[in-house]
């Protein structure tokens, strides 16, 4: 019997150690203490490490310079791509290195190239926007511009280009006017290599192209649209007239109103808004862009014009002349 | 999410630079093809270079390609591209054949597109052609020349029909179709 009683501490203890059968959600347990740790890890080395392409064994600058200019379908100069690739920061680490091994070789860097490509690339993207918007005012026009000359969009360009491992900068990664700069010296060196229009196809079919879906009216921010508008509409000596054409929820959170601007008692465009001066302003940017060619339906931008474009800037709106 | 995405990327179909807006470029910027110049699993690594590389690297003036040969060590093509994904791929007994249509792959690709996870197969940075809806949006044009109040705009026709009203509205379509059948006759 005692040895029954052994037993029996021994049987229920083996039928309690008996898995049950549960399900349960397979979650990762070691994804966060990981990521953890190697986050602990990266940051005791003293952040990222970032090992530059080019100071790989597999390496050779002449067959990437040559490579990138048959990817972009451009015949450069192979010295001044070279040149266009040398950023200031590079030459002075150079010298440096230099005086200290007491011997002299003269370096390019591209600050000439940067100058001149962004000479050209200011003048031909304003003749360019000018033909393909041909009612849009100046100001946009200015605005269109200088959205597409910023630091970041050129910056965007040169990455996708492939610039970044082959630029010569003192620092790795390179920053992003370093990005912008460069493609500006490569512009600057199609130019020189090229010809002006071969230039001006590289510039619309790498720069003109980024506004591929795009609201132009973004890039021009106007202050008062209504003063714009009845300026605009008082030269012509037609009649300018708002009317209150919907109001729903008048006295609550949702109100919302409709105004409609009628031009010789034909509609030109409605606006609506929370209230009636926000729905009014609405309207009249609609009137606007109606007026400009820039609606929301418009045709898409032509990015296939050649040649360089002719000025027409004498025969357009001036706004700040009014 | 599920833990199964933990790790691989979500992403949508983008054109990268709007390529093909303006003109085409080759994504595939530079490719290492790392063999052994003696070991049998380099074989069809080591046939492909000597058949068919330099008819690709003919064809394809804007990719880069290296050799990086290495003592008894598995062939594996690396394949960078313009957007700075960098593809890893072993090619580990593949014969000629195989690593020809591989090359294809890689050179045709715009990243690393086996990386990442489609969210949908299509993208727009405008899903709305009409504008934002507003109350007005699609109003009855009737109502513009109407007199309000008017029974017609006024009625409250909201509330789903009762059972009664329905069973009423069966009988007077059953009446109406005894009466057809009677003129029928």
């Amino acid at each position: 019997m005692a040895f029954v009683k052994r037993l029996s501490t021994l049987l229920t203890r083996t039928r309690l150690s008996i898995p049950i059968n549960t399900q349960s959600r397979k979650i990762h347990r070691w994804v966060s203490p990981t990521l953890i740790e190697l986050k602990y890890r990266e940051k005791k080395q003293g952040g990222k490490v970032f090992n530059p392409r080019n100071q790989f064994l597999e390496w050779n600058l002449e067959a990437e310079l040559y490579a990138f200019g048959k990817r972009l379908n451009e015949e450069f100069d192979s010295d001044l791509l070279l040149q266009a690739f040398t950023d200031r920061s590079y030459v002075i680490k150079e010298e440096m290195k230099q005086k200290e091994m007491e011997f002299d070789l003269k370096m390019k860097d591209n600050r000439e190239l940067v100058k001149e490509g962004e000479q050209f690339m200011e003048e031909y993207i304003k003749l360019y926007l000018e033909t393909v918007l041909p009612k849009f005012p100046m100001e946009g026009i200015v605005g269109i511009k200088n959205h597409l000359m910023s630091e970041s969009v050129l910056s965007n360009v040169s990455l996708y280009l492939g610039t970044k491992d082959i630029i010569l900068a003192a620092e790795y990664p390179v920053d992003h006017q370093t990005l912008a700069n460069t493609f500006k010296a490569i512009v600057g060196a199609l130019l020189k290599s090229s010809g002006e229009e071969q230039t001006a196809h590289f510039v619309r079919d790498f720069v003109i192209t980024q506004l591929q879906g795009q609201d132009v009216n973004e890039y021009w921010h106007i202050e008062d649209p209504w003063t714009m508008l009845t300026e605009l509409i008082a030269k012509t000596g037609s009649e300018l007239e708002p009317r209150l054409i919907g109001e729903v929820g008048k006295n609550t959170l949702l109100a919302c109103y409709r105004v409609g601007l009628y031009l010789d008692k034909k509609m030109l465009s409605s606006g609506f808004g929370e209230t009636v001066a926000i729905a009014k302003e609405m309207a009249a940017r609609e009137a606007l862009k109606k007026i400009f060619g820039t609606e929301d339906t418009m045709h898409p931008i032509n990015f296939k014009l050649n040649g360089i474009p002719k000025s027409t800037s004498d025969l357009r709106y001036k706004i700040s002349a009014n | 999410m599920s833990n199964k995405n933990l790790f691989l990327k979500s992403a949508f179909v983008r054109a990268p630079l709007q390529n093909g807006v303006g003109r085409y470029v080759c994504q595939l910027q530079r490719i290492v093809l790392k063999f052994c110049k003696s070991h049998g699993a380099s074989r069809g690594i080591r046939d492909f270079i000597e058949q068919d590389l330099v008819d690709f690297s003919r064809q394809n003036p804007g990719v880069v390609v290296y050799l990086k040969p290495r003592r008894h060590r598995g062939p594996v093509l690396v394949a960078e591209y313009l957007n700075g994904d960098r593809v890893w791929m072993s090619v580990h007994n593949k014969t000629h054949s195989e690593i020809t249509k591989w090359m294809e792959v890689l050179r045709t690709q715009q990243g690393d597109v086996a990386g990442a996870r489609l969210k949908k197969y299509q993208y727009t940075d405008y899903p709305s052609v009409q504008g934002p809806w507003t109350p007005f949006t699609f109003k009855d044009p009737e109502l513009n020349v109407a007199t309000l109040p008017d029974p017609k705009f006024g009625a409250n026709n909201r509330l789903s029909v009762s059972a009664t009203e329905k069973l009423r509205l069966m009988f007077e379509k059953q009446k109406i179709s005894e009466k057809d059948m009677k003129i029928g006759e």
